[in-house]
């Protein structure tokens, strides 16, 4: 079978929606940057680029129109290059990833962009006209809040306040040290703006402490535990990566990150969404034959602080090796880009850090778990 | 000369003075330089840049809107100075201190443009003083612009011109006060205190002296010294309370040293014992640890009251009431009253009433500057001349003399006459040449006030009335307590339609009451539905639908005016006119779901209709109502006119008039401006989201319950405004009419108002004025 190789990550710097710094950035401008930038630095073909595969969890407004095709036109690749936006909430861009790697594998084209966006500045979450099915809101969760369904997790798997402030302070601790090493400047895109160049995240917050975070009222329920300091912020970015076929990546000279071993998408009860990355990454390492202590790099999607230690305990991950540059609790989760950057990002750590395989995972609203096993290439 | 228009101002100073005059201008829409000192060279705009933000977040706000904010620009002495050259009024509000001022005058001279107006602030300081060794062209543009704290909101401006002052420039800045700032320019001259606080200090001195001389509490003292004679029911101690104890001995030091040792105030102005220990152990008011009053929350938030005579705090006790006719205002009836409670009346009311017709015309040329300086600078309900009317100036005169104290010349003149009257309707007042003049408003002031004394009512009954105001114009005046809105007014607007028809051009809705409305009569509606007269609740509810409409239909133009609040039902007759005219100060909001119900007179769908049409809102069957629904389920309430339009309870195009004296002649202005080829408006069509729709709010308002920011039968009730915002059992295919909307709000109101939670809250209003949250 045709081997699935990722030979380039890219995205925008993380700003927070509304107050960041690419609040005024329409997000197809946005994604259009990070999309050329990505061509420019892999130094791929553009011709050869079948298809622009865009995950958005709120594809409207500006980021609505099929905003794929826009952003390959927005960043004048060849007019014969196609443009698909798909959406699975938070799991759209990684979705892109495994529907690229599936059209390859039957012949359907042997380079692909997958990108992510989400303006959350510009787009709400919900979208400008959400309209529920009555009928399906009153017998199931389908609809629910994505905190409420982080309170379901913490009570449900007994995580307490104080565990999930302790990882909130440790992803920050983790995302500031990668920061100050420069070792997130690599992946980022300078974004020229009104306010001028922006080329580092603006969602950190290196300061925070836990007596800090213990201070904070609960978020979503009076009762709760759960807080913004524990949540991941509503965020503006893009992220894009690019796919081959292993064979045109080696004959075209392109450096290989990583190989795609396996990916799964599995179902679950939408009021304890958190946990979705459980079973998707159970299916994923039995597609891959590998159990979870043979994975030494893990980009696991930070939602919140309670299902990302939910998810850890319950797959028996090593924390250590779980988002080794911080995750998105500190750096932010604009839900379209998040699953292009955390597959890109675990294929970078894959390289950077050595090892053989890497687990990139999240959970999606609505009751859904997607992951993506990728390979070290010797 | 003639002076040149004021189109951008400068206010040196940047306290709460200076601060909140800048913010002022710029509520008018003028853009102002805020100036003060260099204090840490780093950051050299720190103190007017500290002074903008902290005002963004003081209640109540200097600001009527962010966008206000924006237009004050900061920057300090030092290095912008020579800014003020594009500036046509240079506002100077640094501390009173005489060579700070003179300091900062010689610098603005080097720089100013000669002609540009320069004013200041002071309250103590003689204007002859403050020009000293100013060239001739510094005097000619320099005047005293003294405005009461806060700006905003107190509406006396005392000017007082020096006679150098160039008249038309000194015109030029009153009139710009006037009109943009809002403020009623009272004319004084340059004594010291000028008018309201030399009045206003030796009234709070006698009313202390004589508190601690008489042996009075201080709740028996407010009882008498506040409602009874027309003051703010705070009384004296209240109002000390308010103001800040510590603020007295500045007062009174500024006045010892600047008034003639002859002047009656020299001789009453002591400092009590009491009041140095209060102030030295930081009982300063309100804003300290308590006052005269204090809350003792370790007694479970219980009021107290100082004893005057021990320092100790007791129990607050309930006021004492008056007996006859002394509690019902007549100011006679009080100072005869036997006892120290007559007593205390006439200690108060005997010196300071004659003091203040002594300062005529020391102080001002004529009585009516002093009535209004009081009315307007310490928000008396009478002027000092207006309440010896309701003695009688003969009674006065008579028990002054008998005391031996002095009695002025004006209340000999006036003998056995009053110092106002009405003559061929029009109100007069007594001149110092002994004949009586008439009241001349400002030129443009149009009052109902003065319509009423003048003529009689087209139209009236119980709740409303309707009077010709001039020009083919006629205004619907709301009478009824608190202005509340009722069958009467319904009906009496029922009356007025065919009769503006046939021989009238337009229709303005204002009155003069302190609010224009706050809406539907509570206490009626409870009557109603304590005997379960569902029928006559209904009945209401579609009345009001149908006078409401039939107004917006009505073959002429109807614009509304309103000043204060306009809550619930009177929110919504201004959503039902063709042109709004509001006083920048109006309160307007729809308030329903605060005591349990939905906006019943048509609210809905007017709001809804007018965010559909708003540009900024994205396309689709939701964003016009999500904000709607928003607005109405939290009973949002605009606090000022700039808000409501962000708000959309005022449309773009919605006039504002700053001064409140002049908001019936601007709303006359605009309704016959919109007489020619007037056509009612079509009425609109609703596409609206249905069940959908409904289940994305009651998912959003389960959020606020489960977050403890909203109770469940605030669900109860923001789930009948969705059923009405979102068309009820309507598809979104479907086309709805006005009146399917009106019959989905009459549905849901009948619904909540069965409800014992809704009628809970509405009892809760009525006895305690603020909203249950049950």
């Amino acid at each position: 079978m045709t081997n699935v190789v990722i030979v380039g990550y890219a995205r925008s710097p993380f700003h927070p929606a509304g107050k960041g710094a690419l609040a005024r950035v329409r997000p197809d401008d946005l994604a259009a940057q990070v999309v050329r930038t990505l061509v420019e630095r892999t130094g791929v073909k553009a011709a050869d680029i079948e298809d622009i595969i865009m995950g958005c969890a709120f594809p409207e407004g500006e980021q609505g129109f099929n905003v794929a095709r826009l952003v390959g036109l927005l960043a004048d690749l060849p007019i014969s290059v196609g443009g698909m936006t798909v959406n699975r909430f938070c799991g759209s861009s990684m979705s892109a990833i495994h529907i690229a790697a599936g059209q390859i594998q039957i012949g359907a084209g042997e380079v692909f962009i997958c990108a992510g966006i989400e303006s959350m500045s510009r787009v709400p979450m919900m979208g400008f006209n959400p309209l529920p099915n009555p009928e399906l809101a009153k017998r199931s969760a389908a609809y629910i809040g994505m905190g409420d369904t982080a309170e379901n997790v913490a009570a449900k798997y007994q995580i307490s306040r104080a565990e999930q402030e302790a990882f909130a302070v440790a992803s920050q601790q983790k995302a500031a040290a990668a920061q100050a090493a420069g070792k997130l400047a690599e992946e980022i895109v300078p974004i020229p703006t009104k306010g001028g160049v922006v080329d580092q995240d603006g969602t950190l917050r290196p300061d925070t402490t836990a007596e800090g975070l213990a201070g904070l009222k609960p978020a979503f329920s009076a009762d709760g535990t759960v807080t913004a300091g524990t949540s991941s912020p509503l965020t503006d970015g893009a992220s894009a990566v690019l796919v081959t076929s292993e064979d045109y990546a080696r004959a075209h000279g392109l450096p290989i990150l990583a190989r795609v071993k396996s990916v799964a998408i599995s179902g679950c009860l939408p009021e304890i969404m958190g946990i979705g990355p459980v079973e998707a990454s159970r299916k994923a390492m039995a597609r891959a034959g590998i159990a979870a202590d043979q994975i030494d790099v893990v980009e696991l999607n930070e939602a919140f602080a309670s299902q990302s230690l939910a998810c850890i305990r319950d797959l028996g991950l090593d924390p250590a090796k779980v988002n080794i540059d911080g995750g998105a609790i500190a750096i932010g989760h604009p839900l379209g880009a998040t699953g292009a950057r955390i597959v890109g990002k675990a294929a970078a750590l894959l390289k950077r850090e050595g090892g053989r395989y890497a687990l990139a995972t999240q959970c999606i609203g609505g009751g859904q778990g997607i992951a993506t096993i990728l390979e070290a290439v010797e | 000369m003639s002076a040149p228009r004021i189109k951008k101002v400068c206010v040196i100073g940047a306290g709460t003075m200076g601060a909140g005059i800048a913010a002022q201008v710029a509520n008018a829409g003028v853009p102002v330089l805020l100036l003060d000192i260099v204090r840490d060279p780093a950051d050299r705009n720190a103190v007017a840049a500290g002074a903008v933000a902290k005002m963004l977040k003081t209640d109540p706000a200097p600001f009527m809107s962010k966008a206000a904010a924006k237009l004050v620009e900061v920057g300090n002495i030092e290095d912008d100075l020579a800014k003020v050259a594009d500036c046509d009024w240079i506002v100077e509000a640094i501390i009173e201190r005489l060579d700070l001022k003179q300091d900062l005058y010689a610098k603005l001279e080097a720089v100013r443009r000669p002609g540009t107006a320069i004013s200041s602030n002071t309250s103590t300081i003689p204007l002859a003083k403050l020009t000293e060794g100013r060239s001739e062209a510094f005097r000619r543009d320099f005047l005293i612009t003294h405005f009461f704290n806060p700006p905003r909101y107190m509406r006396l401006l005392e000017v007082v011109a020096g006679p150098e002052s160039d008249p038309a420039l000194v015109a030029a800045v009153s009139d710009f006060a006037d009109r943009g700032l809002g403020k009623a320019v009272v004319r004084a001259k340059d004594t010291p205190g000028f008018i309201a606080n030399r009045v206003g200090t030796f009234w709070i001195q006698a009313a202390l002296n004589a508190a601690f001389d008489l042996e009075l509490t201080v709740e028996e003292a407010d009882a008498i010294a506040g409602r009874p004679m027309g003051v703010p029911k705070t009384g004296i101690f209240g109002l000390i309370d308010l103001v800040g104890i510590d603020l007295m001995p500045h007062l009174k030091q500024s006045l010892t040293s600047t008034l003639p040792a002859d002047d009656p105030y020299q001789a009453i102005a002591r400092t009590a014992p009491l009041i140095e220990k209060m102030i030295a152990d930081g009982y300063t008011g309100r804003k300290g640890k308590g006052g005269f009053y204090r809350i003792n929350r370790e007694a479970g938030k219980r009021k107290e009251a100082i004893d005057l005579a021990t320092g100790a705090y007791r129990p607050a006790a309930t006021p004492p009431s008056l007996p006859g006719a002394a509690g019902k205002g007549d100011l006679g009836a009080l100072i005869a009253l036997p006892g120290k409670f007559g007593a205390y009346a006439w200690a108060i009311l005997g010196p300071t009433l004659s003091y203040a017709a002594s300062l005529v015309p020391q102080a001002a040329d004529d009585i009516v500057a002093i009535d209004e300086a009081m009315k307007l600078g310490y928000n008396w309900k009478y002027g000092p001349f207006e309440l010896i009317d309701r003695i009688g100036a003969t009674k006065l005169v008579e028990r002054l003399a008998a005391e031996g104290q002095p009695v002025p010349e004006i209340l000999k003149l006036a003998g056995q006459r009053s110092f106002y009257r009405i003559e061929q309707g029009r109100r007069q007042y007594l001149g110092l040449d002994g004949d009586y003049h008439d009241v001349v408003r400002p030129e443009g002031v149009l009052l109902l006030e003065d319509i009423k004394a003048a003529s009689k009512p087209l139209l009236k009954n119980g709740s409303a009335a309707l009077w010709d105001i001039g020009d083919g114009v006629v205004a619907l005046e709301f009478t009824g307590k608190m202005n509340a809105l009722d069958g009467d007014v319904m009906k009496l607007i029922g009356e007025a339609i065919p009769l503006v028809q046939k021989s009238y051009k337009a229709l303005v809705v204002y009155n003069e009451g302190s609010n224009f409305s706050a809406g539907a009569n509570l206490g009626l509606a409870l009557f109603a539905l304590n005997i379960a007269a569902w029928g006559e609740i209904e009945k209401l509810v579609s009345g009001g639908q149908q006078a409401y409409k039939a107004l917006k239909y009505a073959p002429f133009p109807v614009v509304s005016a309103p000043a204060g609040m306009a809550l619930g039902g009177g929110c919504e007759i201004l959503l039902h006119s063709d042109a709004v005219q509001a006083h920048a100060e109006s309160y307007i909001g729809l308030v329903e779901c605060g005591v349990g119900l939905v906006p019943g007179w048509g609210g809905c769908g007017e709001m809804l209709d007018r965010w559909k049409k708003n540009p900024a809102l994205p396309k689709g069957p939701m964003p016009a109502v999500a904000k709607v629904f928003e607005i109405i389920s939290t009973a949002t309430v605009a606090k000022s006119a700039a808000e409501a339009k962000e708000l959309g309870f005022l449309r773009p195009a919605d006039g504002v008039t700053m001064n409140r004296d002049r908001l019936l002649a601007d709303a006359k202005a605009k309704a016959l401006a919109l007489v020619d080829g007037y056509a009612p408006p079509a009425p609109p069509e609703f596409r609206l989201p249905g069940a959908g729709g409904r289940t994305a709010l009651d998912l959003a308002v389960q959020g606020f319950q489960a977050r403890g920011l909203a109770t469940e039968y605030d669900g109860v009730v923001s789930g009948l405004l969705a059923e009405v915002l979102t068309g009820g059992d309507a598809d979104p295919v479907d086309v709805l009419s006005e009146q399917d909307m009106l019959a989905l709000e009459r549905k849901a109101f009948m619904t909540l108002v069965r409800e014992p939670r809704t009628q809970a809250r509405v009892e809760h209003m009525l006895e305690t004025g603020k909203p249950l949250r049950n």
